[in-house]
């Protein structure tokens, strides 16, 4: 990193910090001093705390060998969600030790990691610690930003030019199923907003994860939007939903190769850029 | 049994065994991913040891039956 960026990053670590004294970095707009132990919604402190990091191959093949680093924590509340443990209970994550975390990355590399990818939890929860980290990589390691892209407009400005591919789930299309199952108002607009955002500064994949019995609801709204706003965007079709034990909302099914096959037939009706 | 489902807690793994027999592992880390890689290797020697063993049972009775008049 030049010394101008570093100087930049530093700025920006200072200002993510400063955002915790009230917090207001995603619209649950809490307005918590997180710096002083307090946690809202997301349940996390100012500290960034880390429950695996490991590397992956499920990514998209693009990524993969992806280098996934995981930060407990999140402001959603998805039925679905396969790492919910560590999202409600997020202080049984280690505290991240950045040299570790580096030493890591340098590690992973040397393994194949083609790209560092920021996950969660939701990164952006987390985005001071995440600046710091940021702060001390090598250029020459892709970084991508995994996120569920509910947050608000104070995230993009700090990510600007620190991500390079931003990895972004767009999981229901409408807001009905949004409060259900992800436990969220104003989904659409916010998330799909950021996603536009994104696509003007890095590179886009947007990821859908097709949930059986959601297919006139949440997939086909979610590829036209994809077709009439960010036609040429990367579409990733995810099949591997896990049906949560015991939730009210989200569907108790496994996606089959009929949802697979309907989930395909829009991608042509809408001519999706599909990897 | 339990009646109530197992809520997992950070630590925890999960892995469901489907009824067609589709494994399913929740969330997996390092650790699962080397075991499912091992079971993937175990399985794959165990399918090759049953073509095998096939194979000689056929060579064997190909042999039996050329020895027949």
């Amino acid at each position: 990193m030049k010394p101008e960026d570093l100087k930049d990053i530093h700025r920006r670590i200072k200002a993510a910090k400063a955002v915790m004294d009230n917090c207001s970095i995603c619209p649950r707009d809490c307005r918590v001093n997180r710096n002083k132990g307090k946690t809202g919604y997301c349940r996390i402190d100012s500290r960034l705390r880390c429950f695996r990091e490991m590397l992956g191959y499920n990514e998209e093949a693009e990524l993969s060998p992806s280098h996934q680093i995981y930060f407990a924590g999140c402001n959603l509340s998805c039925e679905f969600c396969t790492v919910r443990e560590w999202n409600e209970q997020p202080d049984a994550a280690y505290t991240a030790n950045f040299d570790y975390l580096v030493e890591r990355i340098k590690v992973r590399k040397s393994q194949g990691a083609k790209t560092v990818n920021l996950l969660g939890g939701e990164p952006a929860v987390n985005i001071a610690g995440i600046l710091k980290l940021l702060g001390r990589l090598d250029s020459s390691i892709k970084v991508v930003w995994n996120s569920n892209m509910y947050y608000g407009p104070f995230v993009p400005e700090m990510l600007e030019g620190l991500v390079d591919i931003y990895l972004a789930d767009l999981k229901c299309g409408n807001d009905e199923c949004a409060r259900k199952i992800l436990g969220t108002d104003n989904y659409l607009r916010i998330v799909r907003g950021n996603i536009v955002k994104a696509s003007s500064v890095g590179d886009l994949i947007v990821r859908h994860i097709i949930m059986p019995g959601h297919l006139d609801c949440c997939l086909e709204p979610t590829l036209r939007w994809l077709a009439d706003t960010l036609p040429q965007a990367k579409l990733s079709l995810k099949t591997d939903y896990v049906p949560p034990i015991g939730a009210k909302y989200a569907p108790q099914g496994y996606t089959d190769k009929e949802d697979l096959q309907t989930a395909l037939k829009y991608v042509r009706k809408f001519r999706l850029n599909i990897i | 049994m339990k009646k109530k489902p197992y809520k997992r807690k950070p630590g925890d793994f999960e892995i469901r065994i489907l009824k067609k027999g589709r494994v399913v592992m929740i969330a997996a880390d390092e650790v699962l991913l080397d075991i499912a890689s091992s079971i993937g290797t175990k399985e794959k020697s165990n399918i090759e040891r049953k073509q095998n063993g096939k194979r000689r049972k056929t060579g064997k009775q190909q042999r039996k039956d050329s020895s027949k008049p």
